[in-house]
């Protein structure tokens, strides 16, 4: 017989990985995850996955989970494996002791974007109002810190205007520094249904990628400009949309301030952004600038989407800027199928950004130096907050390498691995006396942790995701918690050891709270959530069931009116020279997801099982460098080998690869430059230079050859 | 514009995708029924209660016409349309059930039982299954002939394998690679008793161009193309 077996029960619940946040239904059979099916009525996904979500679940039962909280005095000895009560007091012990020692803002805490909402917000609760400080950032701070910050100024949110949807009106869709395909499948594959349909697409990347050309969608225009020139190339085409007329002046007049438009078209329009100038700066031709400026302003509807591509870099939020000023120019936000959208990486940055996991701001991005808004949460959470802000996570390791950062919770981030500047990091944890992790497993970071609190796989746990278009979805248990506990209990326990009492009886108080405290979160409950399916925020008394599109009328800043933000380029310090004359660039691939701690653990490891690095032939050829030989790359901060791989995706002079394994090293090369507004690191462009590893044996040998040719010509 | 996203339900197949048009009112077996026009008569009969057995049809897709067992009669029309591929027409009146339709239905049902292995008939939960015992069918006359039934399955792919002899070419899997996905990587090669679904040139599924994105497994209604992980301890075959 060759039936299936039949699952004999499902929850619905959303996908772990990207930021599309597609709806899954999760099957058992006795008490096992046996297969995830996309759910039809999941806004985002309609149905379909990719083959992450899909098929990648087996992680979550690996024999690598941590099952056992472990401690541990020093970072040199073994773990033991202890009770949950005795790790927890540990911990709450030690973060107290050095508050004691070294004073109340020596210990911070980091939470993940893969955390659920409510254990992101409760994390940021532990550091306001537990451990009495400011310090407490999270991982987009290191991916999407400037959209945050770009957005914000030019269209009044750090978010999506859209929703995923809202593409099947689009005319035009551009796509800028991000490669929907491999990224975000799901969300790749219906840009190419409205590309198959009939839309225009252009795609800024310094790469060919994916989603440049594939069966039946072609990228009308592709401008592979040189890494860190985003912004001299976007105002280059502002610069074509101003001169030849193309904004749409009565969306200017009506929506924006007149004057501040006027002070953006006068910069973007002088003579040094002209496509003739900025084009061969930027490996493009000055024409495809034009049609590219064209065929966004001609729209009617033309929508911007983008990536890594435009943050990570020393201008990211400067690039952020110049996407906002070019949909305010056009007209291209508050209806369907326009609007400027960041695809986000992980399934919660959205929610990161939005419920205060940031040094500056509570939920909702509210200042802390606000005493109304601080008021607001002291009240709620009956003790008195700083009001100075504290570190940004870079800013937690500096002071860690000068003695006065002393101690650190993580919960579901591996910032050894992910962070820039690798030596930097480590250097910083060796610094600090009690690092807390908590984790589905061991990873880099662990090796420098003293106490590790196995966490939760969010097929374990209750609460919400936030995703890339603001839908907030449920995340739903499908199996108990495999230590014990899901992970916003574990939080509340140590908050609960470190002396403050809280008390939920499940994860829809939390958001109960999380409501209470932020306007854009209001309307949200795990009740609206259960009828409903999703609603994507803001959801309050004026939109009950969520906000699809937003800015339809006015903007969400003080005079409701869009602003153009200047937008000079500045080039980047980090410069190809002679002894680093190739520029590395980094992305994605569909089977992998981040560093790997998920999909690494599954067969998606089959179609990727190492990091490539990709180089042009030319650039090999000239370096005696064969396709698929191990390779070493060196720039200024270090060195990594890598596999080479031969490839027309990339230009002459450019190198890519992904950052998927560990043992590849990525971030031992990058830079430690960072966006200027946000610190937000400069993943995107490096000088790297690549050279052969079998290089010296072989020179050896033939040393060897000819000592020996000659002994014999003279024997 | 998205009503063929937007409006599909969990648990309900309406056969094919939902429209937006304006509404168009007909009935369906006697039953009165409104739908947006562009909607199908197999769309409209699923909304008013009077589901058609189907095969080759699902609401995520296109539809095709290719399975021959949504036969419907249409008064004012000669012979049997298929209803996954007719429009509804205000005052259409569809009968979705008479002797012929059942023995029409019976037929093409036997001949695609001829090509399945027997042994998996009972016990299964497909829907193919699930159309077999909505028209009664659990058995053919034929005797033995030339089948499928010994082609080899491919196993590839990590998550996913597919038996061509559980395959009713319905070419739901490479519609849902093309429209649903975008990736092209299936195709049907051949035709008649020969056609069969290819992956890339010919190449095992892991070989292709195929991005193992589940969309053909979703789609396809004879669990052909299953999650390996359905099989405690390996799949046997034939």
């Amino acid at each position: 017989m060759a039936n299936p077996i039949k699952p004999d029960r499902s929850v619905i619940t959303t996908c772990a990985y990207c930021g599309v946040g597609c709806g899954f239904k999760a099957e058992t059979y006795q008490g096992r995850v046996v297969r995830m099916i996309p759910w039809k009525e999941g806004k985002a996904n309609h149905g379909h996955s990719c083959v992450k979500g899909r098929f990648a679940f087996d992680y979550y039962q690996h024999p690598d989970r941590v099952r056992t909280p472990l401690i541990r005095r020093s970072i040199e000895e073994p773990w033991r494996e202890v009770g949950w009560d005795e790790a927890i007091r540990h911990a709450a012990s030690e973060l107290r002791r050095i508050q004691a020692k070294y004073g109340k803002k020596s210990v911070g805490a980091v939470s993940s974007s893969r955390c659920t909402n409510e254990e992101i917000f409760l994390v940021q609760k532990l550091a306001r109002a537990v451990l009495g400080n400011n310090n407490i950032d999270n991982c987009a701070r290191i991916c999407h810190s400037p959209t945050q910050f770009g957005l914000s100024a030019t269209v009044g949110w750090g978010a999506a205007s859209q929703h995923f949807d809202s593409i099947l009106q689009a005319d035009v869709i551009m796509v800028v520094g991000a490669n929907p395909t491999e990224g975000h499948p799901v969300f790749g594959s219906l840009i190419k249904r409205r590309v198959r349909q009939g839309a225009t697409l252009i795609v800024i990347d310094p790469r060919h990628t994916e989603t440049v050309d594939s069966a039946h969608c072609r990228a009308t225009v592709h401008l592979a400009l040189r890494p860190g020139t985003n912004v001299a190339v976007l105002d280059s085409i502002a610069h074509v949309i101003v001169r030849e007329g193309l904004f749409n002046e009565r969306f200017v007049r009506d929506r924006c301030e007149w004057d501040e438009f006027e002070g953006w078209s006068a910069l973007v329009s002088s003579d040094r952004y002209a496509p003739e100038r900025i084009g061969p700066e930027a490996g493009i031709a000055a024409e495809d600038i034009r049609r590219a400026a064209r065929l966004y302003a001609g729209g009617p509807n033309s929508a911007i989407y983008y990536g890594l591509g435009v943050t990570e870099h020393s201008q990211g939020s400067t690039g952020v800027m110049c996407l906002g000023n070019l949909a305010l120019a056009c007209g291209m936000l508050g209806r369907e199928g326009v609007g400027v959208n960041p695809l986000r990486g992980q399934g919660n940055v959205q929610g990161g950004s939005c419920l205060g996991s940031w040094p500056h701001v509570f939920s909702g991005y509210r200042f802390v130096t606000d005493p109304d808004v601080r008021g607001s949460f002291e009240r709620d959470w009956g003790v008195t907050l700083d009001d100075e802000p504290g570190l940004r996570l870079p800013n937690m390791f500096d002071a860690a390498l000068t003695g006065h950062f002393r101690g650190m919770y993580i919960m579901g981030e591996d910032p050894v691995q992910s962070d820039p500047n690798q030596q930097h990091v480590i250097a910083a944890m060796r610094n600090m006396e009690c690092v807390v992790l908590q984790d589905l497993f061991l990873n880099e970071t662990s090796r420098y942790a003293h106490v590790f609190l196995p966490g939760s796989s969010s097929l374990e746990k209750e609460g919400t995701f936030t995703s890339a278009e603001r839908r907030v979805n449920r995340v739903r248990k499908v199996v108990e918690p495999l230590a014990g506990h899901q992970d916003w209990e574990i939080v509340v326990k140590l908050m609960n050891a470190l002396g403050y009492p809280a008390q939920y009886a499940h994860a829809g108080e939390i958001l109960d709270e999380i409501a209470r405290l932020s306007p854009a979160y209001k309307g949200l409950s795990f009740a609206l959530l259960d009828r409903i399916g999703s609603a994507q925020w803001p959801c309050d008394e004026n939109a009950p069931e969520g906000t699809e599109v937003l800015h339809k009328v006015s903007f969400p800043r003080a005079n409701g009116r869009g602003t153009f933000m200047l937008t000079e380029y500045v080039p980047t310090v980090e410069r190809i020279s002679d002894r680093y004359p190739l520029l590395l660039t980094t992305g994605r691939i569909l089977s992998q997801y981040n560093v790997g701690t998920q999909t690494r653990r599954t067969a998606n490891s089959l179609w990727h099982p190492e990091d490539l690095l990709e180089i042009h032939s030319e650039d090999a050829k000239s370096r005696g460098i064969a396709d698929g030989e191990l390779v070493t790359v060196t720039s200024k901060f270090g060195s990594t080998r890598l596999r080479a791989k031969f490839s027309q995706r990339v230009n002459p002079g450019i190198v890519y690869t992904t950052f998927h394994h560990a043992q590849s090293k990525a971030n031992v090369l990058t830079s430690d430059l960072s966006d200027w507004a946000t610190n937000c690191p400069e993943y995107k462009v490096t000088a790297v230079e690549v050279a052969r590893v079998a290089a010296p044996q072989e020179r050896a040998a033939a040393c060897r050859n000819e000592t020996a040719a000659v002994e014999e010509a003279t024997a | 514009m998205w009503s063929e996203l937007r409006e599909l339900r969990d648990g309900i197949d309406l056969g094919t995708p939902p429209r937006d048009g304006v509404n168009v009112s007909l009935t369906i077996d006697g039953v009165p029924v409104t739908v947006p026009s562009g909607s199908s008569v197999m769309l409209a009969a699923a909304v008013a209660g009077k589901a058609v057995p189907k095969l080759c049809a699902t609401d995520t897709l296109e539809a095709f016409g290719s399975c021959r067992v949504c036969l419907v009669e249409v008064e004012g029309r000669r012979g049997y349309p298929a209803s996954c591929t007719t429009l509804v027409e205000d005052g259409m009146v569809v009968r979705t059930d008479s002797e012929k339709l059942s023995a029409l239905r019976r037929g093409v049902l036997e001949l695609y039982l001829s090509d399945f292995p027997a042994e998996d008939v009972e016990g299964g939960w497909s829907e193919f299954h699930e159309t077999l015992r909505q028209c009664g069918v659990s058995s053919h006359p034929y005797g033995e002939g030339e089948t499928h039934l010994h082609s080899p399955v491919d196993v590839s792919n990590p998550y996913f394998l597919f038996d061509p002899a559980k395959c009713i070419v319905c070419s739901r899997c490479v519609r849902a690679c093309e429209e649903i996905q975008g990736t092209f990587a299936l195709t049907v090669d051949g035709r008649g008793f020969e056609s069969r679904i290819v992956a890339g040139q010919d190449q095992p599924f892991f070989e292709s161009e195929c991005v193992s994105c589940g969309a053909c497994v979703q789609a396809c209604p004879s669990q052909a193309l299953i999650e390996k992980s359905l099989f405690e301890g390996g799949y046997r075959h034939g």
